[in-house]
């Protein structure tokens, strides 16, 4: 007669040598894989990043001449700084002692909601980082130059803010680019590389929803 | 971490996670990894620890939980991906228990979704309905259901390797 899963358990068990625990190697200093702090390191490397990062553009941007681009970077990136801040202190509430629903779902609220602020940030951030860029291009030496030749290949009437017509199309036309897709393309950078993450975290939602009702 | 908290804590219930982590793992240094990360992540939540409950269950608690979001390191270039799928040779992991029939079990439990692999768990460590429900923060009246499931599915995968 076979034997059934339950004392297969049981009797297999009793004289099991390989349940000694394996070798510890320098756990007090181990990098965790949970992914909960793994977003919550990248969140706190984010945070000294950008204010690094904004410094360092602050005193380039100034010594090529440009201090309001960088003073105009500092402020695009001041609000990621606060945003990271935020979904830090945020993690902090996600108990790994909770039930596995509890914290399932926990972790899925708090990883949908931090994104959803993320994404809702980079639809502003990154067309206002192209304008600002653009901006400082045209207003500079070398792009009043390289609007001059233009000008000569593609001479026109049209001017605003005396800049030709195009110029100025083409600005306002990559700014309303960049906002329309700056969204999805943190979901696709997202989705690369915790894609299926999420998708074995739904399943894990389904599975565990269906035994709860 | 202290070496004591570890010692006194952790590995008198060794045998919890060893058994937790063979279930979602696949090779053994993956086991490796994810009983160090079980540890730590024990170790870290230590002062959550409210009593309500006994160490065991906050301990199985840990390892469902940290086995349930752990990133499994597949490379790809320099970032780090996860999976979540068994490649098909490692299911038959056949020695990483002495016990052929344990072995022969967990290679059909590793068939399993993660979630009836957590149920299926906590049913054969002889939890009852209410704890593996509490544990899972599931409905007890449907774990009876659930593990009758488990359990024909477990036998037939069993039944076809004999």
């Amino acid at each position: 007669m076979t034997k059934s899963i339950e004392t297969m358990w049981k009797t297999g068990f009793v004289n099991e040598t390989n349940l000694t625990a394996p070798k510890v190697n320098d756990l007090y200093n181990r990098k965790s894989q949970n992914i909960v702090d793994k977003l919550q390191n990248m969140f706190a490397i984010n945070i000294k990043a950008i204010l690094g990062g904004s410094v360092i553009m602050l005193i380039m941007m100034s010594l090529i001449g440009a201090p309001f681009l960088g003073l105009y970077i500092l402020c695009l990136l001041i609000p990621l700084m606060v945003i990271a801040k935020k979904e830090l202190e945020k993690s902090v509430n996600l108990s790994k002692g909770q039930s596995s629903y509890d914290y399932i779902m926990s972790f899925d609220k708090w990883l949908k909601d931090s994104i959803e602020t993320y994404a809702r940030y980079y639809k502003i951030f990154y067309p206002m980082f192209f304008l600002g860029m653009a901006i400082q291009g045209v207003v500079s030496n070398a792009g009043g130059k390289l609007i001059a030749l233009l000008v000569e290949v593609l001479p026109t009437d049209i001017f605003i803010f005396g800049q030709p017509y195009y110029l100025i199309a083409a600005i306002v036309i990559l700014t309303l680019v960049f906002a329309r897709y700056a969204e999805a393309l943190y979901h696709l950078d997202l989705n690369i590389v915790y894609g299926r993450q999420f998708k074995k975290l739904d399943e894990l939602i389904t599975d565990m929803e269906e035994l709860r009702k | 971490m202290g070496s004591d908290f570890y010692q006194l804590s952790i590995l008198p219930f060794a045998g919890i996670i060893i058994k937790i982590c063979r279930a979602y793992t696949n090779s053994q240094e993956d086991f490796e990894d994810y009983y160090q990360e079980v540890c730590l992540q024990i170790w870290r939540s230590k002062d959550n620890f409210n009593q309500e409950s006994e160490w065991s269950t906050w301990i199985y608690r840990i390892s469902l939980n940290v086995c349930l979001t752990y990133l499994k390191r597949r490379k790809t270039g320099d970032k780090e991906i996860v999976s979540d799928t068994l490649p098909e040779e490692a299911v038959d992991d056949s020695k990483a228990f002495a016990s052929d029939e344990i072995n022969e079990l967990y290679s059909a439990i590793k068939h399993l979704s993660e979630t009836d692999r957590a149920v299926i768990l906590l049913y054969l460590e002889e939890k009852t309905y209410e704890e593996i429900a509490d544990i899972i923060g599931s409905n007890s009246n449907n774990i009876g259901v659930r593990i009758k499931r488990i359990k024909d599915r477990l036998n037939k995968l069993i039944n076809q390797r004999d």
